[in-house]
C-alpha cells in the first residue's frame, strides 16, 4: 500500500508571483452516478438532472470559462466521453485538463487489483481516442479509494490523483513504482453539497456564494504567511445551471485579474509540488 | 445509583461575569468515522473527518489564540496518539483539556465493564502523552451507566456529555460528586452539515449535506442574542461546540472567527473553559431544592 511521503508545509512554494493558486476541478458524468433505486433500477429522475451536465452545462461551463481565460480541471466518466465526444473534444480544444475518474462511475472501494487496474486502463483508452491527450491524473467517481488505488495509478503512469479531502496542500505518496502527487479537495465547498438533487436544496445558489466567498477571504489571508491552495469540487450537471452559473462569474470577477491569484490545471500543480521551491511559472 | 441536585433559582455567576461562553472544541478528526454495512470504513467519511487533525484543529487554535479566548478541547485518546503535536500546542496554550472518549465509541453500545477500560485507557493515555491528568469528560453517545462509573471509577470532577439543561447540576453517588456541565444545539453539527452517522450508514453516492456559513452565523447569533438578553435577570451560559473536521474547514472557520468577534463586544461576555466553570459553580453557585 502505498504511503505518504512526509512533508512540512515549508517544502511547498508556489512559483514566483503565484501566492494562491485556484484549482476549478469539474466532474463530468450524464447520469452514471445517479443513485439507484432498490434493486439496482435505475432513477431517470436524478439521473436526468445529472444529464443536464452533458447536454447543457458543460457548454455554458465551457462558455463562462473561455469569457474570463480561466483553465481548469475536468474529470471525465469514460461512458459519458463515449456518448458524447464532442463535449469531451471541446474541453481538450480550449486547453483544460481532462483527467480520468472511472470508465461507467464504478464503485472500487472493494474491487480486486486486476478490476480496478482494467477500470483505470480502460477508462484513460477510452479518454485518448476521443480527446487525443493521455490522461495524468484521477479523481474516484465516489471518492472512495481502495487500499491499491494509488499503486495501481502510479503504476498505469499517472502523475497525480485526487481522491482525498484531509489536507489544504497537495502532498506526496511514495508507491510501488513512482512519486505520486496527492492534490486533495472537499466535498463541503462542493456545488453539489448545497444545491444537489432535485430536492431538497441546502442553501441553493445563494448560499454557494457564500461558501465561495468565504473560503477565497480566509485562504488568501492566510496565504500571506504559509502557502494555501483554494480547489473547488463543481459539477457540470450543478454549476452548469444558470443560477449556480452566474454564482460561478461572480466568483471569478473577484478573482480573475487579481495579480497574485492563478488559475492552475491540477497537473499544473503536480509539476509544481514535484519540481519543488524555486521553480518559474508554467 | 447517583442523585441529582439542580441549580437554584438563586443560582448566579461571580461578580462581573454576565454570560460565559464555553467553546467545546472536539479533536476527533477520524475517530468517529462511519462504516459501511460490510464493516469496513468509508474512505470518504474518513478522508474528510482526517481534515481534523491535520489541519482543522490548528485553524480553530490560531483563530482563539488571535482572540485570545480560553476555551475546552475535549480530545480522543486515539487523537492524542496519532497526532500528539495538536495537543502539546493546545497545552501550551493554556486552554482546559478533557476526555473525549478513546475512539469515538457509542457507550451506550458497550458493557459497563468496556466502558471503564476506555475510560481508564484514555486516561492513560493524557498521563502518558501529556502529561495531563484529566477533570473533565464528554461522552457523545452516553450509556446509561456513564455517569455511575465516573463516579466510581475515576477521579473526573466534571462531566459534559448530557443535553438537558440551562446551567450544571451537582450529581452525588459512590461517596464522591461531579459536576454535570450540560450542552446544546449551539453546535456546528446541528447548525452546519449532516455527517455521516449510524442511523443512516454510507452508500456510494452519499456524501455529506450542509447548511451555508450564513445561515450558520445568523442561528448562533440569535442563540447568543436571547441568551444575553435573559442574562440580565437569571444565570444563563452558552456552550458552544466546534469540531476540528467541520469548523476546521476555511469557509466555517469564518463563522467561528465571526461569531466570537461579535460575541466579545457584548459587556459581561466571558470566555472561559469548563474548569473554571467548575469552580465558580463550586463557589457561587447554589444547588439543592429550593
Amino acid at each position: 500500500m502505498a504511503e505518504e511521503i512526509k512533508s512540512q508545509v515549508e517544502d511547498i512554494r508556489w512559483p514566483e508571483g503565484v501566492r494562491l493558486p485556484v484549482v476549478l476541478t469539474f466532474e463530468h458524468q450524464s447520469g452514471e452516478g445517479a443513485p439507484l433505486f432498490a434493486g439496482e433500477r435505475p432513477n431517470y429522475m436524478v439521473g436526468g438532472a445529472m444529464q443536464y451536465g452533458a447536454r447543457r452545462g458543460i457548454w455554458n461551463i465551457l462558455e463562462l470559462l473561455d469569457k474570463y481565460k480561466v483553465t481548469a480541471t475536468f474529470f471525465v466518466l469514460g461512458t459519458t466521453a463515449e456518448r458524447y465526444p464532442e463535449t469531451v473534444q471541446a474541453i481538450a480544444k480550449a486547453g483544460h485538463e481532462i483527467a480520468g475518474m472511472g470508465y461507467g462511475f464504478e464503485s472500487i472501494r472493494t474491487a480486486s487489483e486486476e478490476r480496478e487496474r482494467s477500470i483505470v486502463q480502460r477508462a484513460s483508452a477510452v479518454l485518448k481516442d476521443i480527446a487525443g491527450t493521455k490522461v495524468q491524473g484521477w479523481r474516484c467517481p465516489d471518492y472512495r479509494v481502495s487500499p491499491q488505488t494509488i499503486d495501481i495509478l502510479g503504476e498505469e503512469g499517472l502523475l497525480w490523483d485526487s481522491s482525498f479531502l484531509n489536507d489544504d496542500l497537495p502532498y506526496l505518496f511514495k508507491c510501488r513504482s513512482r512519486t505520486l502527487v496527492e492534490i486533495p479537495f472537499t466535498t463541503s465547498t462542493a456545488d453539489k453539497t448545497f444545491i444537489g438533487y432535485p430536492y431538497p436544496q441546502r442553501g441553493g445558489a445563494d448560499g454557494l456564494a457564500s461558501v465561495w466567498s468565504n473560503e477565497f477571504d480566509v485562504l488568501y489571508r492566510e496565504s500571506e504567511k504559509s502557502p494555501r491552495m483554494l480547489t473547488l469540487s463543481l459539477q457540470t450537471w450543478a454549476t452548469g445551471r444558470p443560477a449556480p452559473l452566474r454564482v460561478l462569474a461572480q466568483f471569478l470577477d473577484r478573482l480573475v485579474g487579481h495579480e497574485e491569484i492563478r488559475f492552475a490545471r491540477c497537473s499544473d500543480l503536480a509539476g509544481w509540488r514535484l519540481n519543488g521551491p524555486g521553480m518559474k511559472p508554467a | 445509583m447517583w442523585n441529582e441536585k439542580p441549580y437554584k433559582k438563586s443560582f448566579r455567576w461571580p461578580q462581573g461575569v454576565r454570560l460565559p461562553i464555553l467553546i467545546s472544541v472536539h479533536h476527533q478528526s477520524e475517530e468517529a468515522t462511519c462504516p459501511f454495512p460490510d464493516g469496513q470504513s468509508d474512505p470518504f467519511d474518513y478522508s474528510e473527518r482526517q481534515y481534523g487533525a491535520r489541519r482543522g484543529a490548528w485553524r480553530l487554535l490560531e483563530i482563539m489564540s488571535a482572540h485570545s479566548v480560553r476555551g475546552t478541547w475535549l480530545i480522543c485518546g486515539a487523537t492524542l496518539e496519532k497526532y500528539p503535536e495538536v495537543s502539546r500546542a493546545v497545552k501550551k496554550a493554556g486552554h482546559c483539556i478533557a476526555g473525549h472518549t478513546y475512539a469515538h465509541e457509542m457507550m451506550c453500545n458497550v458493557p459497563p465493564q468496556t466502558e471503564i477500560s476506555l475510560i481508564k485507557k484514555t486516561v492513560s493515555v493524557f498521563e502518558d502523552l501529556l502529561g495531563e491528568h484529566i477533570r473533565g469528560w464528554r461522552t457523545c453517545f452516553a450509556s446509561h451507566n456513564t455517569i455511575d462509573l465516573i463516579l466510581e471509577h475515576s477521579d473526573i470532577e466534571w462531566d459534559g456529555s448530557m443535553w438537558n439543561d440551562d446551567l450544571p447540576s451537582l450529581v452525588e453517588g459512590h461517596g464522591r460528586e461531579i459536576l454535570e456541565i450540560p450542552f446544546a444545539t449551539y453546535s456546528d453539527t446541528a447548525l452546519g452539515v449532516d455527517i455521516t452517522n449510524p442511523a443512516f450508514p454510507p452508500t456510494r453516492f452519499s456524501t455529506w449535506n450542509a447548511n451555508p456559513p450564513d445561515f450558520m452565523l445568523r442561528n448562533l447569533k440569535l442563540a447568543f442574542d436571547a441568551l444575553y438578553e435573559r442574562s440580565a435577570e437569571r444565570a444563563v451560559m452558552m456552550p458552544l461546540v466546534v469540531h476540528d473536521f467541520i469548523s476546521g474547514r476555511p469557509f466555517r472557520s469564518k463563522v467561528f472567527d465571526e461569531f466570537v468577534t461579535y460575541a466579545k463586544q457584548f459587556d459581561g461576555v466571558v470566555f472561559t473553559g469548563h474548569d473554571q466553570l467548575a469552580e465558580w459553580c463550586r463557589n457561587t453557585g447554589e444547588f439543592g431544592k429550593e
